[in-house]
């Protein structure tokens, strides 16, 4: 049992990692919450479905999810959050939960109000570790989880785009007056949170077998929660801290069953932790430094 | 000039105060004029008003689909085998979406300007709770389609409940697990809500009286994706059968992690996961020997039954679920109360209360007491995908609340 | 006429809360999205009060304003601890908790709620819609009066130079900290008040109606209408409280509508409806500028005129 909690809790913890990445990346070059971005794991999912059931390829499917999704992220930070940067956090999150809503609507209006199936089966086989149990889906979360996380790392540290992220989120009005094009940096920022926003949306829909409009109600909370955990803007610590609601939800339910809400458990952990660390697990703006 | 204009905006604003204040004033001098009593028997030619409500946007969405195409189906199909007595009904439909402030707006509203005669709940128990004392107090009827909150009957003589007590569903759903399919240690995973507590009372006391041990009780909430912990949790403490109180959604995640651990143990669910298009059809065969309880037996030879299915199907291009069906039987129940008793508010609500054995779409109505339904409860179980008839539990200790 | 009257009970519940969260929001420039879960908290207390101790709804106002109160206070507490966002998003978790808390503590009714909450009345007769419209106005005047009477003395002009600068304001001897808590405490009593008027005309109460998105609206008013002004408030929850009645007629768009009205608005208008520096207020100005310049002129060119 502790081992099957570890592997479901560490399965947990990584579509909350995919979830919450891209909105750390913006967090940090922009300090907006951006709820919208769950809108885009929804545009995500839907799309990726509808391209699926044309085609029945998954990596179609997830391709044009990431498109789709990045081209809607690309609108927002043009047409919306950039003319109303520097009016403070609050117009700009409230702003994107006006997003939110609206999308949700959108999605009911356009695909019903119904839950659709997602019925992709995934070419990796069922694992069994020791008496746990690994599905394919679930192998699949992993793998993306990790070549996405290490892409990451590696495009934060070792590429000119990560050295631009670092040095605007570390001060966008140095690093514009030294000469970065903060816009275009902002723009490819957003491209790649809502494409990963894309791949977590197609990634839920498998997994739970199911798209449905308001399918990113929970995750934006939890979301939320693990970005602030995690430090804010800093994306080692988003990382630390879905890992750590992960499992901690999962051992909380597989020890002491159903003691709480899963959402009310994420946000008791964040508040005392918070109280003992106002700054969250780890400091913002870096990166494994 | 500076202190003119402070001066000035501070008497402006001592002046919106005291408009707030007189509004107040007005307010209370209005008076309450007494509501006129609606729908009183106006002509024979007009159409007889019957208000509904459901939440056809936001997070409920689904079931206010379900809920409100089967209401426009029933006022259709009643109009079009003559309506009553010669009058057609007109459906007053609003969306509440899932808030219950909008319930008391919409509730007042049907009252006092819509004048309804009658009104079906599509909706939840946080809505329909909101809006019933207003019709208890204009006295009008209220079918509450598959709200299941005690509170609801509870409000007063003119309000009813088309759907199982709490109590009795989960009453038959240990009948089920316990004596039908036999288990002797059980565990309950129940949605945290008024549906999943009531049933759980119902199957505990049930349970107990059978002899079973209930090895736990776990209340998980909507939009849990992941039971495999519960269950191996459950499992280690001895569990050998299963009670599932859960939605269709929840459920379907439920049947996911139960395949995952590969448990075979008997299992009961309810009618929260009836609906073909977000549970028989997603899960197909994986469900498979899931036995549950439901009003709505798709394998009815009554032709009631078999014609709803056929036209609501025709009508949305999807098979009904268990909230459509309830909501159409409302209206079916309705429209006898009338051609039984008459058309005015109070007439409908004795027609309603005086239902002998009326059968519907969800089964025979045997009667209503205290404004809860009486009828049997339907056993249905999974086989290749698709829920069949299983067994039919009437003994009337059971299915009196 | 008894609809509209309905309608306008809801609005004032709204303003309630609004120009509450303003003196937290507007005035100290405190994240708080936990709008909602106060409202719950004084419902709750007022419903469990008089339903199981057949507490009367006027001893019920006060008891709701100090719940909730304490509860502002711990938050308050805690936001002395927090920076900006940190504290936005605790005070999004105050949401989820404090449903969780109306959920599983059987002294608040567990997942079935309240019901049954009994009519207020007075001199032995049960309110009318009327009376609760009156009632509401009522508080909502206090709350007014209470927020316009902060912005005139040396606590509330404290509490704006806290937002605009806490360590300035710190060193000219503000007590920043003590200040905030008062301010939270102060803000989320006034929204338990609200919430003893909503237990009896709604008449039930459930712990899922005082979620996140309730205390999203509430600060979503509040922005709409203009941060930091008491008709901003106001006018936010009097124009967004009566938008799903408004848009009936187009029912199935209603919640598109008001998500995109309100990001319309933060997008070409992030000052709010009639917030300091939006467009109808400059416009308003511009206007009685105007209109007082050539009264003035007027004077001024016929001195001699008339006695």
């Amino acid at each position: 049992m502790v081992l099957s909690s570890l592997i479901n809790g560490i399965v947990l913890g990584s579509l909350y990692a995919l979830i919450a990445l891209g909105p750390t990346l913006i967090y940090g070059i922009l300090r907006i919450l951006d709820i919208a971005n769950v809108a885009g794991l929804t545009l995500g999912a839907y799309t990726g479905l509808k391209v699926f059931e044309a085609t029945h390829s998954l990596l179609a499917a997830l391709v044009v999810a990431m498109l789709a999704s990045a081209a809607f992220g690309y609108l927002l930070q043009r047409f919306l959050y950039r003319p109303i940067l520097g009016r403070g956090p609050l117009i700009p999150l409230i702003a994107g939960i006006g997003v939110f809503i609206a999308m949700e609507e959108v999605f009911r209006l356009v695909f019903g109000p119904y839950p659709l199936d997602f019925p992709a089966t995934v070419p990796l086989p069922t694992v069994h570790v020791g008496g746990a149990v690994v599905t394919g889906v679930q192998l699949l979360i992993l793998i993306v989880g990790i070549a996405v996380l290490v892409g990451t790392w590696y495009s934060l540290r070792r590429t000119r785009l990560g050295l631009l992220w670092r040095a605007t989120s570390q001060d966008t009005e140095t690093a514009s007056a030294m000469g970065v094009n903060t816009g275009l940096v902002i723009a490819t920022i957003f491209l790649i949170g809502y494409a990963l926003a894309a791949i977590s949306g197609v990634l839920l829909g498998i997994n739970y077998n199911t798209v449905y409009p308001t399918m990113g109600d929970i995750p934006a909370y939890k979301m939320l929660a693990i970005i602030v955990l995690g430090g804010l803007g800093n994306p080692l610590g988003t990382i630390l801290a879905a890992m750590l609601i992960g499992l901690v939800e999962t051992f909380v339910v597989a020890y002491l069953g159903f003691v709480l809400p899963r959402d009310a458990i994420a946000f008791i952990v964040l508040i005392v932790i918070l109280l003992v660390r106002p700054q969250g697990l780890l400091p913002g703006e870096s990166f494994g430094s | 000039m500076r202190i003119a204009h402070a001066a000035w905006r501070k008497a402006s604003f001592a002046a919106a105060i005291a408009l707030v204040a007189a509004l107040a004033l007005v307010a209370a001098a209005c008076g309450s004029s007494s509501p006129s009593p609606a729908g009183s028997s106006s002509g024979g030619g007009a159409p007889i008003k019957i208000g509904f409500f459901a939440p056809e946007s936001g997070f409920a969405a689904a079931d206010g689909a379900s809920a409100h195409d089967s209401a426009q189906l029933a006022v259709k199909d009643i109009n079009a085998a003559g309506g009553v007595n010669g009058r057609q009904l007109q459906l007053v439909n609003y969306d509440d979406a899932s808030d219950p402030k909008q319930a008391v707006t919409i509730a007042t509203r049907l009252v006092t300007q819509d004048k309804v005669t009658a009104v079906v709940s599509g909706s939840y128990s946080d809505q329909t709770l909101a809006a019933a004392p207003i019709f208890q107090r204009a006295s009008i009827p209220v079918l509450a389609a598959y709200a299941v909150n005690p509170g609801i009957p509870a409000t007063g003589d003119y309000i009813f409940q088309q759907d199982f007590n709490g109590i009795v569903e989960g009453r038959a759903g240990a009948v089920a697990l316990i004596t039908n399919l036999g288990a002797k240690k059980v565990a309950v995973i129940a949605i945290k809500n008024d549906f999943g507590t009531s049933l759980v009372e119902g199957f505990t006391q049930e349970a107990k009286a059978l002899g079973a041990t209930i090895v736990a009780t776990d209340y998980s909430q909507f939009g849990e994706k992941d039971f495999a912990p519960i269950l191996s949790r459950d499992k280690s403490k001895g569990a050998t059968g299963f009670y599932m109180a859960q939605y269709y959604s929840e459920g379907q995640q439920f049947i996911n992690s139960w395949n995952t651990l590969g448990f075979k143990y008997p299992l009961v669910g309810t009618e929260g996961i009836d609906s073909t298009t977000q549970f028989f059809e997603p899960v197909g065969a994986k469900a498979d020997g899931l036995v549950f309880t439901t009003p709505f037996n798709r394998d009815s030879t009554e032709p009631a039954v078999q014609n709803y299915i056929k036209a609501y199907t025709a009508a949305y291009g999807h098979a009904p679920d268990m909230v459509g069906a309830t909501t159409y039987d409302s209206f079916l129940v309705l429209a006898q109360a009338m051609k039984t008793k008459g058309t005015s508010p109070s007439q409908i609500r004795d027609g309603i209360a005086a239902t002998t054995n009326f059968v519907g779409v969800t089964g025979t109505i045997q009667k209503y007491i205290n404004g809860q339904v009486v009828k049997a409860v339907d056993l249905q179980i999974i086989k290749g995908g698709v829920p069949r008839q299983y067994a039919t539990l009437d003994d009337p200790q059971l299915i009196t609340p | 006429m008894s609809y509209m009257i309905v309608v306008g009970v809801t609005v004032v519940i709204y303003a309630i809360l609004t120009v509450s969260l303003n003196i937290i929001v507007g005035y100290v420039g405190q994240p708080n999205l936990a709008q909602g879960a106060f409202l719950g908290i004084g419902a709750y207390f007022a419903a469990v009060f008089s339903t199981r101790y057949h507490m009367s709804f006027w001893l019920t106002i006060p008891l709701a304003f100090a719940t909730a109160g304490v509860a502002g206070l711990v938050l308050g507490a805690i936001s002395l601890r927090l920076r900006e966002d940190f504290l936005a998003i605790t005070t999004i978790g105050l949401n989820f908790v404090i449903v969780a808390v109306f959920q599983y503590v059987p002294f608040f009714g567990g997942a079935v709620g309240i019901y049954a909450i009994p009519l207020p009345s007075i001199a032995g007769h049960q309110f009318s819609n009327n009376a609760f419209l009156t009632v509401g106005l009522l508080m909502l005047a206090f709350v007014m009066a209470v927020s316009k009477y902060l912005e005139h003395t040396w606590f509330g002009a404290s509490l704006m130079a806290i937002r605009d600068d806490e360590t300035a304001a710190s060193s000219v001897g503000v007590p920043v900290a003590s200040y905030k808590v008062i301010a939270f405490t102060l803000s989320a009593a006034f929204a338990g008040m609200a919430g003893s008027l909503y237990a009896p005309f709604l008449s039930a109460v459930t712990p899922t109606s005082f979620g996140f998105i309730e205390s999203v609206i509430v600060l979503a008013m509040l922005i709409f209408g203009g941060l930091g002004t008491i008709r901003g408030a106001v006018l936010g929850a009097v124009i967004l409280g009566a938008l799903p009645e408004a848009f009936r007629f187009i029912s199935n768009y209603r919640l598109l509508m008001f998500g995109a009205i309100l990001l319309l608005m933060l997008r070409f208008q992030p000052e709010g409806l009639v917030g300091e520096g939006s467009v109808l207020v400059k416009l308003t100005r511009r206007a009685t500028e105007e209109l007082r310049r050539r009264r003035h002129k007027g004077t001024t060119d016929s001195p001699a005129a008339g006695v």
